[in-house]
């Protein structure tokens, strides 16, 4: 299938991509911002995160409450995510509402404006949602929180990036204002609008609301470059809440798009993929040792920076670690010795491209129509230069050989790459659950 | 409520013309075998989604053991009288296939996503395990030792107490007071009641297939006859059980975890099923209320006062029972609080008229939300499946906007009264009692219980 893209940029830098459909009267607007968690200043853990909260509080022209109010009352969804290298928010509406969401957008990337009792309000707000995502759930944040401080080096990959409350605290107006000025310029932006609009249509209202927002400096980004892996890393969290010992392990992924990393990509489908994948199958459905062993590549295409392949693995607990960890490790030397078979290569491949195609079409929970086309889009116009990738990226995955997948299985699932973290349940939680 | 006075945006772009809003035709029909057949065609990607319901839950089977029907639908894919287990999983790799089955209070269901050009051999297998499930022995013991860690499991988490305590408040002795099974009842399933559930419930006059994507609808059809066309099977008898008890009186039921550094509210009282004449009234009430982001409780307890990240009210339509809840994790020193505020916005809506302009905004929040389901498969398939499943009218998607529409400020008050029912409101918190055991009990009698259910 093919997907027309329409790509052009403004003259102040911003990126605009343009994907018609007119399937359903209903169109996707986006806006990512190439700056995530992983840049943000140090001292300052959580900040690009309760930054894109404040980015609803108010802009120069829509003052507090009215970015939410204008997109609910036009029919329309809205929200925010911030990940490790963007930021994005973006509204899916009727299509008689595009020029209103563009000028909302372009409103709030041209002028902030908030004060000090919307950050009060933001920072209550986001340590509730720490709270309910990690502090007051079992396995809250695992992996994704406890694995980076034992995987990584540097601190752009190793910190917190939830926020530590003390650092979320210390956060003032002062820095909301300096990192809206330094990274939310629109030579570091795109604008992404897709579904019911024609291309040009598309292009001439992105040059009517943004065209004269100032562009800014390139914003000088802090290296993220990790210091070469030797050995193996460990590290311990308690479990507070659940009842079940887990153990968390991420393999250092190699550079995106290169033809290794496409081989990890038909890999993590091979570990990975479901019921059918060799992990779940011998923990969960051979050895009945694991209750869940899942995970993979998240979010393949939107990393800039250092990652990893984690798998997730909560089992029972007549099996100690060393148990479950043997018989993870006997799953990864299989695959290392022998590689994969044609027959299931031709299977990951099928299955990928089928993935593939609902990323195309799939929404976020079903009702953020396109999200994942949007997403791709967006990482490939931000890290590649390219959003017509979008097209061609999937032959890459569909000709890697089982040649590929064999040396990267050998190449990158070593001991000595990768990082474990384990997650016991705290002594007496028995007696206290 | 609003502390500070709300300003209005300068400039914003009027709305253009709406568009037309046009729902795919539907072809239905129903083999000769009794299974009702409804397809869409959807040609945004190469692929089609679906799902073979069964109109009998763990609701159907509560007399024999809860979670019954839910434990059948886990173990329906784990073998076939052709396939064993790893040949399916390894088969639905092969056509680019995802499938999961699933059992709720009323529904048990086999839902599945793949490629058009396999949608033979997809059908095919689903077919299978609908007809030929053969429940091998050894399956079966691995799935309930999962079910056991997941039922110990689930007990640690806030949402989940809290829906457990709720549901039983509000349903008493009815099935559907259990959302889950206990460690002990898991412990007792035996293989020969999940095949009796299968044998009674899999049928085709019991079911019902939906099929949204990229096919044409008759070519389709032709398929689904071959496929489909030679089982047989009638519908189970209808059960049916004495209606709960509606609480009367404000109470609060605390579940005490240690440790907790959150709370978890949830609030909720009867209310109406999807079939009743004011289910889109109520709709339009809940998203006013707390259902959207703009609603007044989120702009409340989250943008104005801080106290939560996640508010929001909603309303559950089971097949024989409705009802209208809140939940807010909020930070434990304002509990009491929140409550207030939980209350004060469900009284005002009961108390004072809907002002037009923000009754306006409401329906075009409604109206708009409701034609997202248009862009995808998968939305479509959810429409129609409510539709369907519901017994709703055929023009139910047709219709709704311009129900929407018409809904008057008088029509919000009557619903309000009615359904945001204040004075019957059963409260349950879930946090570590002693931080939030005198906030809660500012709020009815208080009954408090552990996370096993044990009162303490």
């Amino acid at each position: 299938m093919h997907i027309a893209v329409e790509h052009t940029k403004l003259g102040n830098g911003l990126h605009v991509v343009v994907a018609p459909d007119s399937t359903a009267p209903v169109v996707t607007v986006g806006v990512y911002y190439k700056i995530g968690f992983r840049l943000e200043p140090q001292g300052r853990s959580g900040f690009a995160h309760l930054f894109e909260h404040m980015m609803f509080q108010g802009s120069e022209n829509a003052p507090k409450m009215q970015h939410i109010k204008l997109i609910n009352s036009s029919g329309g969804l809205l929200n925010g995510s911030t990940s490790y290298d963007v930021t994005n928010y973006y509204e899916a509406v009727p299509s008689n509402a595009l020029e209103r969401v563009l000028w909302l957008e372009a409103d709030r990337m041209r002028a902030l404006k908030v004060d000090d009792e919307n950050l009060k309000n933001q920072r209550d707000v986001v340590k509730e949602e720490v709270r309910v995502n990690v502090m007051n759930q079992p396995y809250g944040g695992f992996p994704w929180l406890d694995m980076p401080p034992v995987a990584f080096r540097n601190w752009a990959n190793a910190h917190n990036f939830y926020g530590d409350f003390a650092d979320l605290d210390a956060a003032h107006l002062g820095d909301v204002q300096a990192f809206f000025k330094t990274y939310y310029v629109p030579n570091n932006a795109v604008l992404l609008i897709l579904g019911d609009v024609q291309a040009t249509e598309g292009i001439a209202l992105a040059k009517k609301y943004f065209s004269d927002i100032p562009g800014g400096s390139a914003p000088a980004f802090a290296d993220p470059a990790e210091p070469e892996q030797t050995e193996e890393r460990r590290g311990q969290v308690e479990e507070k809440f659940g009842t079940l010992p887990a153990m968390a392990i991420g393999y250092l992924m190699p550079k995106r798009r290169t033809p290794e990393w496409f081989a990890m990509a038909l890999l993590d489908q091979a570990l990975h993929g479901g019921r059918a994948g060799r992990l779940y199958r011998e923990l969960v459905l051979e050895k009945q040792i694991a209750v869940e062993a899942d995970g993979g590549i998240d979010d393949l295409f939107g990393y800039n920076g250092p990652t990893q392949m984690t798998t997730r693995i909560l089992h029972k607990p007549e099996f100690s670690s060393d148990a479950t960890l043997a018989a993870f490790d006997a799953v990864i030397r299989e695959v290392q010795d022998n590689g994969i078979a044609a027959d299931e290569l031709e299977q990951l491949k099928v299955k990928w491209r089928s993935d593939y195609y609902a990323t195309l079409e799939g929404g976020r929970g079903g009702y953020m129509p396109k999200y994942g086309l949007m997403h791709l889009l967006a990482c490939f116009t931000l890290f590649d230069q390219e959003p017509q990738l979008v097209n061609t990226v999937l032959d890459a995955f569909l000709t890697v050989t089982a040649e590929q997948v064999h040396s990267a299985a050998k190449k990158y699932l070593r001991d000595d790459k990768r990082a474990i973290v384990f997650r016991a349940p705290a002594k007496g939680a028995k007696e206290a659950a | 409520m609003a502390t500070r006075t709300v300003e209005v945006a300068n400039g914003v772009p009027s709305l253009a013309a709406e568009r037309a809003v046009t729902w795919p035709k539907r072809t239905k029909t129903r083999l000769s075998n009794g299974l009702e057949v409804i397809l869409a065609a959807s040609h945004t990607i190469p692929k089609f989604h679906g799902e073979l319901f069964f109109r009998s839950g763990n609701a159907a089977f509560a007399d024999r053991t809860p979670g019954l029907a839910e434990m059948t639908a886990t173990v329906v894919r784990t073998g076939t009288a052709k396939r064993v287990s790893r040949r399916i999983e390894e088969d639905l790799r092969r056509i680019g296939a995802d499938l999961s089955s699933s059992a709720g209070s009323d529904t048990s269901a086999i839902s599945f996503t793949g490629l058009s050009e396999f949608a033979e051999p997809l059908l095919a297998l689903v077919n299978e395990l609908g007809l030929e499930a053969s429940f091998p022995e050894s399956e079966f013991e691995r799935e309930r030792r999962q079910k056991v860690e997941e039922v110990k499991l689930e007990r640690t988490q806030p949402g989940f107490l809290a829906s457990e305590r709720l549901r039983k408040v509000l349903f008493g002795a009815h099935p559907y007071a259990q959302i889950s099974p206990s460690e002990a009842q898991v412990s007792g399933y035996q293989r020969a009641d999940l095949q009796a559930v299968y044998r009674e419930s899999y049928t085709p006059e019991n079911g019902l297939l939906l099929l949204v994507g990229d096919f044409e609808p008759q070519e389709m059809l032709r398929t689904i006859e071959k496929v489909f066309g030679a089982w047989s099977g009638k519908k189970p008898e209808a059960k049916s059980f004495a209606s709960p008890a509606n609480p009367r009186g404000r109470h609060v039921y605390l579940v005490h975890v240690p440790g907790a550094v959150q709370t978890q509210i949830l609030a909720g009282c009867h209310a109406i099923t999807r079939k009743h004449p004011d289910w889109v009234k109520l709709g339009l009430t809940n998203s006013l209320y707390g259902g959207a982001f703009n609603s007044r409780l989120v702009m409340n307890i989250r943008e104005d006062k801080g106290y939560t990240y996640s508010p929001r009210s909603g309303v559950t339509s089971l097949r024989q029972h409705g009802y209208f809840s809140i939940s807010a994790a909020v930070r434990n020193d304002v509990v009491a609080a929140s409550l207030t505020e939980v209350f004060y916005e469900m009284d005002k809506l009961r108390s004072l008229s809907v002002p037009e302009a923000e009754l306006a905004d409401a329906q075009n929040y409604l109206s708009g939300v409701f034609s997202m389901g248009l862009a995808t498969q998968d939305g479509l398939l959810t429409q129609f499946s409510t539709v369907a499943l519901n017994e709703l009218p055929d023009d139910y998607l047709e219709t709704y906007r311009a129900k929407v529409r018409g809904i008057t400020p008088e029509d919000l008050l009557a619903t309000a009264r009615n359904y945001l029912d204040s004075a019957n409101m059963q409260i349950v918190v879930v946090g570590d009692r002693a931080h939030i055991e005198s906030q809660a009990a500012l709020f009815g009698d208080l009954q408090i219980f552990d996370a096993q259910g044990n009162s303490l």
